[in-house]
């Protein structure tokens, strides 16, 4: 991996987390929390398809996972992000390698692994949700109580499952618009 | 958002290790953001004294009308939330006590977060981060992810105001574009500033095999004594809070 390299996991790092912060403060209306894992991986896809052109060297898709993990653990989402990340993010690196990073069926399913990190900002929420509740009190009880609703356990594996199943349709809908725009315009 | 990791050299007032920066961000981030140890009442105490800690680092920085707007802040939104609060029920209760709690706990990092980007360079982060032995494959995509955000807000600000111009906005006429026609400029043109960015980090020896020379001078100094202290001191009172030896 090169300098170049690197400087090109940065700069879609960038991109990628100003649509995750942008999206994530959305999250402070109830019903917008579950869909986090929905728009996420949706909206992050068009980046992410345009960075996987760039992929061309085992790590980089890691690289890029784990940074993220980093960011979330900045800003305030715990560990859980960053273990789940730097697995999920070796998986996608694993998948798109499978293809000898050009195929574009598995750019598509990689995406999809990929955004399974996002999924994991909810762990604490389901496996530690006295702690993850004490220390925001001043939420209120009533969006204490429609945010428990909305979130049983067993939404737990549906959550995952909902982050990569929308990262396939981010993937489709990046590969549209790479096939519509980049690939025109000569920078895919 | 301007000036992130443009500091300059001189007129910064005080300087502190990149390292305490981020060690003061980091328990910032535990305490403050994290809630940790808010049962124990001398933690909750400690906490409140480092949250304001990065306003003072800003006065010592020479940025006096940015640490006045935040202190300010910091201070009315504090009280309105120990007076104010207890009074409330209900629907005003879920959106104020959102409102206190999004100010108290997500300021006293955005705050040190400007601070630490604003008065560092990107040589001393990466010095920072050698000393630290940090390997460069995390180094130097962090780096430039955090030089690039300026970038990309900007960018964005540029492309949102001409596509409302074209009357592509939310309620507007061609609503349906709205995340298409944002997001592809906005690619394309990172695209090509990350271009020109690679090509400044090679003839500055970025990625190089061989370990390169850095003339920043980082150490720890007695001021950085002075700022890691009462940062040291919250996990000092949470461990014994722990064990139960205070309450």
């Amino acid at each position: 991996m090169k300098g170049k390299d690197l400087i090109h996991i940065g700069i879609f790092s960038a991109i990628y987390f100003v649509i995750v912060f942008i999206v994530a403060m959305l999250g402070f209306i109830p019903v917008f929390l579950p869909l986090l894992a929905v728009i996420v991986p949706i909206l992050g896809g068009i980046p992410f398809m345009l960075f996987l052109t760039r992929v061309k060297k085992f790590g980089m898709i890691w690289i890029m996972s784990v940074i993220m993990g980093l960011m979330m653990l900045l800003t305030g989402m715990s560990w859980p992000p960053l273990a789940v990340s730097v697995v999920s993010g070796l998986l996608a690196e694993l998948v798109y390698r499978s293809g000898n990073y050009q195929s574009a069926a598995k750019a598509v399913i990689t995406n999809g692994v990929f955004s399974l990190w996002v999924a994991a900002n909810y762990l604490p929420l389901f496996f530690a949700a006295e702690q993850y509740w004490a220390s925001r009190q001043n939420f209120g009880q009533d969006y204490i109580d429609t945010v428990n609703r909305l979130m049983p356990v067993w939404m737990c594996p549906v959550m995952f499952a909902a982050a990569f199943v929308c990262g396939v349709i981010g993937g489709l809908l990046g590969r549209a618009l790479l096939k519509k725009h980049f690939e025109k315009a000569g920078i895919a | 958002m301007a000036g992130l990791f443009t500091a300059e050299i001189e007129n910064r007032g005080i300087v502190l290790d990149p390292r305490t920066k981020l060690a003061v961000m980091l328990t910032l981030v535990i305490f403050a953001l994290g809630g940790t140890g808010s049962g124990i009442a001398a933690v909750r105490l400690m906490t409140t004294a480092v949250s304001v800690l990065p306003m003072l680092l800003l006065l010592t920085a020479g940025q006096y009308r940015k640490a006045a707007l935040t202190g300010g802040i910091y201070a009315a939104v504090r009280t309105a939330q120990s007076l104010l609060l207890p009074h409330l029920t209900g629907a005003a209760l879920s959106v104020s006590g959102i409102c206190c709690m999004a100010f108290v706990r997500l300021m006293p990092g955005l705050v040190m977060g400007g601070y630490l980007l604003s008065t560092t360079t990107v040589s001393e982060f990466i010095a920072a981060m050698h000393r630290m032995h940090v390997p460069q494959q995390i180094t130097i995509p962090l780096s430039v992810m955090f030089r690039f955000f300026p970038t990309v807000l900007e960018e964005f600000a540029a492309i949102n105001t001409a596509m409302r111009m074209r009357d592509i906005r939310i309620g507007g006429r061609r609503a349906g574009r709205l995340i298409e026609y944002r997001l592809v400029p906005l690619m394309v043109c990172s695209v090509n500033i990350g271009s020109e960015l690679s090509a400044a980090a090679l003839t500055r020896g970025l990625g190089t095999k061989v370990r390169r020379t850095n003339i920043c001078k980082i150490g720890f100094h007695i001021q950085d004594a002075a700022v890691l202290l009462p940062a040291a001191s919250l996990y000092v009172l949470w461990g014994l809070g722990m064990i139960g030896v205070i309450q």
